[in-house]
């Protein structure tokens, strides 16, 4: 797995993470029939996937997790769906790499 | 005074009548592979392994022969159902044991809010709610039969 597929895991993670953590969307949820995840296990799955991470990635996303919510935006049309700057021409990473956008400090998914 | 944000029902973007794998994990991955070919999500695997993850932790059969796996994810480009048939029945974990012949896969894109998704996942639920609804679902001629099913049950 390289880093952008690591990265796209831990940001889809935090984001299951965020439903367990709201009491109210559980509440809903466990009326509806199913079963809760434990955050223990989240928490044990997130700790090995941070482990995967080259430490400089991990870093950026866990700024970016921290200040918005959210770690990763994907790119679209070459703007970011993070906070919609259009990027510069010259940035065209491979698509497995993954980029810092310059002006929301998020991890940016090209593909 | 609060603002509250009732979100529309996913466009369904795929009925699928005859489901063919029997066990959860490759029905996930049938069934996000017919989503991919429509253009409704960037890339496979990750959200295959998120829907996965999430069985893992708390398995999505709700009983009554009734799953609704689902997931906000950055692979989703537009919000979707997909909804999916088993005449044979799949293994899902339920909690009543009984094998699952409905699919209601719910699918959210990253910038939803967990209240969006949630109120998504609820009403997928509701349609399957009500044992006449689900053996109409079971019972339907074809995919255009089932789409009109959950259109009546979501209006």
């Amino acid at each position: 797995m390289n880093s952008l597929d690591a990265l796209t895991r831990l940001h889809d993670l935090d984001l299951l993470s965020q439903l367990v953590q709201d009491r109210a969307a559980a509440a809903r949820l466990g009326a509806l029939g199913f079963s809760p995840p434990g955050p223990a296990g989240l928490e044990r799955v997130r700790a090995r996937l941070a482990g995967s991470l080259e430490r400089r990635w991990l870093s950026i996303y866990e700024r970016a997790h921290a200040r918005y919510g959210r770690g990763l935006a994907a790119v679209r049309d070459r703007v970011c769906q993070g906070c919609f700057i259009t990027l510069p021409t010259a940035a065209l990473p491979g698509p497995d790499a993954p980029m810092m956008c310059e002006s929301c400090g998020r991890v940016l998914c090209w593909r | 005074m609060g603002i509250t944000c009732v979100p529309v029902v996913p466009h369904l973007a795929l009925c699928i009548p005859d489901l063919g794998p029997r066990k959860r994990d490759a029905s996930l991955q049938h069934m996000l592979a017919h989503a991919r070919d429509s253009g409704s999500l960037r890339d496979l695997d990750s959200i295959h392994d998120a829907l996965l993850l999430r069985e893992r932790l708390g398995p999505t059969a709700i009983g009554r022969g009734v799953a609704v796996p689902n997931a906000r994810a950055l692979a989703v480009l537009e919000p979707r159902w997909i909804l999916a048939r088993s005449a044979r029945g799949i293994e899902w974990n339920a909690p009543d044991g009984q094998p699952v012949h409905l699919v209601l896969m719910v699918l959210s894109p990253p910038d939803w809010t967990v209240r969006a998704h949630v109120e998504a996942v609820a009403r997928a639920a509701a349609i399957t709610r009500l044992a006449r609804a689900r053996t109409r679902l079971l019972e339907a001629r074809g995919a255009e039969e089932m789409a009109a099913l959950v259109r009546q049950g979501t209006s």
